[in-house]
């Protein structure tokens, strides 16, 4: 809902933002001037007129009532000291003169005297002319005349040539104001009407745009988003003390790295996020993302990795795999304790910046020795760059250093259970799970163990070699694309069919699995999983997001 | 990332600046959209009355215009009309100068009074609703209400009790109908009110604190330009990507 307000802001504002920069300019308009600015009035005098016992006329309403039987009202008054009758009839109105009863006629004088009796600037008259209507006069398109005087306004006076009245004065700061009002009323014509189809538009869009600003905005104070004392997130609030807590998706609620146990009474129900991303009876026992919630006194934040620390890993070894995984060994003078399947948080220099990209331990735990597999990231197009963290890490020379913080991570193996170990992977995935199945085999006695890994050829099967002919070790390597494998007699698709089909035969609650590989194959096993009946809390997997 | 830093410094920005100038925007609309909605003539009553002017009866005895003019030397205006007082027609002058506004009999010349019964039978003729349901009737001398101007007074004010709670104000001397207000055209004065931001007499327009929430809804203006950039430009950079 808020998303469709949001875009009904954004593409409504794009429609009007230009008319809303007129209304805004011209209503600046309009206040610098004021109204008596705009009226056209700054010379304008209110003469008085003339007293009718001194303009004597010499007709008589008797007259005129004869000549207009259907008169409703006669009206005496004097323009410039000559008595004038106004005769309004049922369809007409008449004007006479009072001396002789003639119809009125305005000649150039009589009309410049008019006009100048109204005027009290500084000008002189600069011209008369005889006109017929005029654009400046609303609706008054007779004949008449236009009075201009030499002044600093350029003022113009109208005069009703059938009447002798004076219409009115215009002048510059008039005509400034009249194109004013053009565009605050969108009348283009001049007429200064707002009652039209174009500004009817104009004012639907205008209120459906500043109302839904007005929603998104009470949806911000709602969301405590406008509060200055807000708290920051955990997350936040972590990485600001420099505490150690992994994260790549920046606070998103999508990498699941940011996890932290909290302790307290009323714990915070669990986000969509957390839904997804973790399990019942971890939440049940107080994990939740840092990046979710909000510091607050109520409880206090328990960190899974309170042992990471800042490393400095010098590069001693560096092999091909496979065409696109490069094996790196590093060295670290310093002992750091770490379980197999965890991984470190790299600090990548780039340009001005640091970034950090994680990448898993690929043996068991050596506090001296840290290998890792690292996937090439190719570029996808030729504009885009290769992948920075990766394409930094491949390209160190031996003997140089860079700093990791770690160990974090909870993809490790499970405690007290007898169950089968089930590994299922893909591509670089095949770190955390090489480290755990070094891990298990090398106990006095291990658990039985059953390894899917995928890839598309055969060259891609990093370790194979490695995991071939072992006891207490099923390893069944898979290749999606056989027919560039030519002589391959093993498993062939996708590794999650594969480990389908196998499952079928087992008791699925005899399993303790650990996946870990790309996203699409992440997601179709961890479904295949759910599907064949695998409890959720039996599954541990690792989200690379490569 | 950094340009998702900057963009929510302009965000920021924008929700504050809209917290202040953002309501009266939305003031603005609305006021704007009434004004521009409702007709301006229908604003201005213009359905509320009829035109009561009757021609002069042909038999009616008029003194001469100047025989008003003797009697009322500094008239400017003299006015030949007709009243109907008592349901009766009749002819009447109507005297105005620097002395003030004299009705007076056309007949006669004697000066006519006008009680509060010939107020509301002239005000119900004006009428074009219908029936007309007179509510109350009052002479107005001073605190005249905001839909008046003070110039006016006194006045005679004549309410309906109508749709719209329509008023008449007629002139006391002349019986002339000077005003009329309804509903609508309350409405349309209070969000002109509103729109030019004078509370108190509904005309001022050059006030600072207008000039300066024009000057802050520019600036909130800017600001949502350049969040529109932003947003657009960013999008287009990463076709299909998450927000
Ligand atoms: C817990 C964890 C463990 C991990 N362990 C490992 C591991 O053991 N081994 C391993 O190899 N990785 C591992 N990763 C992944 C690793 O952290 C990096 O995400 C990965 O190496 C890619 O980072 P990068 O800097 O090379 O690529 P990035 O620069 O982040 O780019 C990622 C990809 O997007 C492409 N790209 C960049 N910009 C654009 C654009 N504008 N439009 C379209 N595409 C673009 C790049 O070319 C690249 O292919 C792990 C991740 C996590 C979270
Ligand atoms: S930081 Fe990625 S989920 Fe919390």
């Amino acid at each position: 809902m808020m998303r469709f307000f949001q875009w009904l802001h954004r593409w409504v504002s794009l429609i009007i933002v230009i008319q809303v920069l007129l209304w805004l300019v011209s209503g600046f308009y309009f206040s610098l001037n004021g109204h008596h600015g705009m009226s056209g009035h700054q010379y304008l005098e209110h003469g008085d007129h003339a007293m009718l016992s001194e303009v004597a006329p010499t007709v008589d309403v008797a007259d005129i009532r004869q000549r207009y039987p259907d008169a409703k009202t006669i009206r005496l008054h004097s323009i410039a000291g000559i008595p004038q009758f106004i005769v309004t009839s049922v369809d007409d109105t008449h004007y006479l003169n009072g001396l002789t009863g003639a119809v009125w006629t305005t000649s150039p004088e009589l009309a410049t005297t008019i006009a100048m009796s109204t005027y009290n600037g500084p000008g002189d008259v600069q011209e008369v002319s005889a006109i017929q209507g005029s654009d400046e006069i609303l609706n008054w398109d007779d004949a008449g005349y236009q009075v201009n005087l030499e002044d600093d306004l350029n003022t113009r006076i109208y005069i009703d040539a059938a009447s002798g009245q004076m219409l009115n004065h215009r002048n510059t700061p008039w005509t400034l104001a009249d194109w004013a009002f053009r565009l605050h009323f969108m009348d283009y014509s001049g007429g200064r009407s707002f009652n039209h189809l174009l500004i009817w538009s104009a004012g639907l869009l205008a209120l459906w745009f500043s109302l839904s600003g007005l929603i998104l905005l009470i949806n911000n104070f709602a969301k405590g988003d406008m509060n200055p004392r807000r708290k920051p997130t955990m997350l936040e609030h972590l990485q600001r003390e420099q505490k150690p807590v992994a994260s790549s998706c920046g606070g998103g609620g999508t990498c699941g790295l940011c996890k932290v146990t909290l302790e307290g009474d009323d714990l915070p129900a669990p986000t969509p996020a957390e839904k997804i991303l973790l399990s019942e009876s971890e939440i049940e026992g107080g994990l939740r993302l840092s990046c979710q919630h909000r510091v607050d006194d109520k409880y206090s934040i328990k960190l899974p990795d309170h042992d990471a620390a800042t490393v400095t890993l010098e590069l001693a070894t560096r092999r091909l795999l496979s065409p696109s995984i490069v094996e790196l060994t590093f060295n670290s003078s310093e002992a750091v304790s770490y379980q197999a399947g965890q991984f470190m948080q790299f600090c990548i220099p780039h340009r001005e910046q640091v970034l950090t990209r994680h990448y898993s331990m690929a043996t068991s735990p050596d506090p001296h020795r840290f290998v890792f597999t690292v996937r090439q990231m190719p570029s996808p197009s030729e504009k885009i760059p290769p992948g920075i963290g990766s394409t930094y890490l491949c390209g160190m020379e031996k003997g140089a250093t860079i700093e990791a913080i770690g160990p974090f991570g909870d993809f490790i193996l499970s405690e007290n259970s007898q169950r089968t170990q089930l590994f299922i992977g893909g591509g670089a995935g095949i770190a955390p799970l090489r480290a755990l199945l070094q891990t298990e085999l090398s106990r006095s006695q291990p658990r039985s163990c059953v390894f899917f890994y995928g890839a598309r050829h055969v060259n891609e099967l990093c370790y194979r070699n490695e995991f071939t002919g072992v006891d207490q070790l099923e390893y069944i390597p898979v290749i999606s694309e056989p027919k560039e494998n030519q002589g391959w007699k093993g498993a062939t698709g996708f590794v999650h069919e594969e480990v389908e089909a196998w499952i079928r035969n087992q008791d699925v609650n005899q399993l303790d699995v650990y996946v870990c590989g790309p996203p699409p194959m992440l997601k179709a096993t961890m479904a295949m999983l759910a599907e064949a009946g695998v409890p959720r809390d039996q599954i541990r997997f690792d989200d690379f997001g490569i | 990332m950094p340009q998702q830093q900057r963009t929510s410094r302009w965000r920021v920005w924008h929700r504050w600046l809209s917290v202040i100038f953002g309501v009266q925007m939305v003031i603005w609309s609305i006021s704007g959209a009434y004004m521009v909605f409702f007709d301006l003539d229908f604003i201005h009553g213009d359905h509320l009355v009829q035109d009561i002017t009757t021609v002069v009866p042909p038999d009616a005895d008029v003194q001469p215009v100047s025989a008003v003019i003797q009697n009322y030397p500094h008239s400017q205006t003299v006015t030949l009309d007709t009243r109907w007082i008592n349901q009766q027609l009749h002819s009447v002058y109507i005297a105005e100068g620097h002395h003030g506004t004299e009705l007076l009999d056309a007949t006669s010349l004697a000066p006519i009074e006008l009680s509060e019964e010939h107020i509301v039978e002239l005000a119900n003729r004006y009428y074009a609703k219908g029936e007309p349901k007179v509510s109350s009737v009052v002479y107005l001398t001073e605190n005249p209400p905001t839909e008046l101007n003070p110039k006016l007074l006194p006045i005679w004010q004549v309410n309906y009790d109508d749709f719209g709670n329509t008023s008449l104000y007629l002139s006391p001397e002349t019986g002339e109908m000077l005003v009329k207000r309804h509903t609508f055209w309350r409405g349309f004065d209070f969000f002109w009110m509103t729109h030019i931001m004078d509370y108190e007499d509904r005309t001022d327009i050059e006030s600072w604190w207008l000039q300066a929430f024009m000057i802050g809804t520019f600036i909130l203006m800017i600001t949502g330009v350049v969040l529109l950039v932003y947003t657009i430009s960013f999008r287009r950079k990463r076709p299909g990507g998450a927000e």
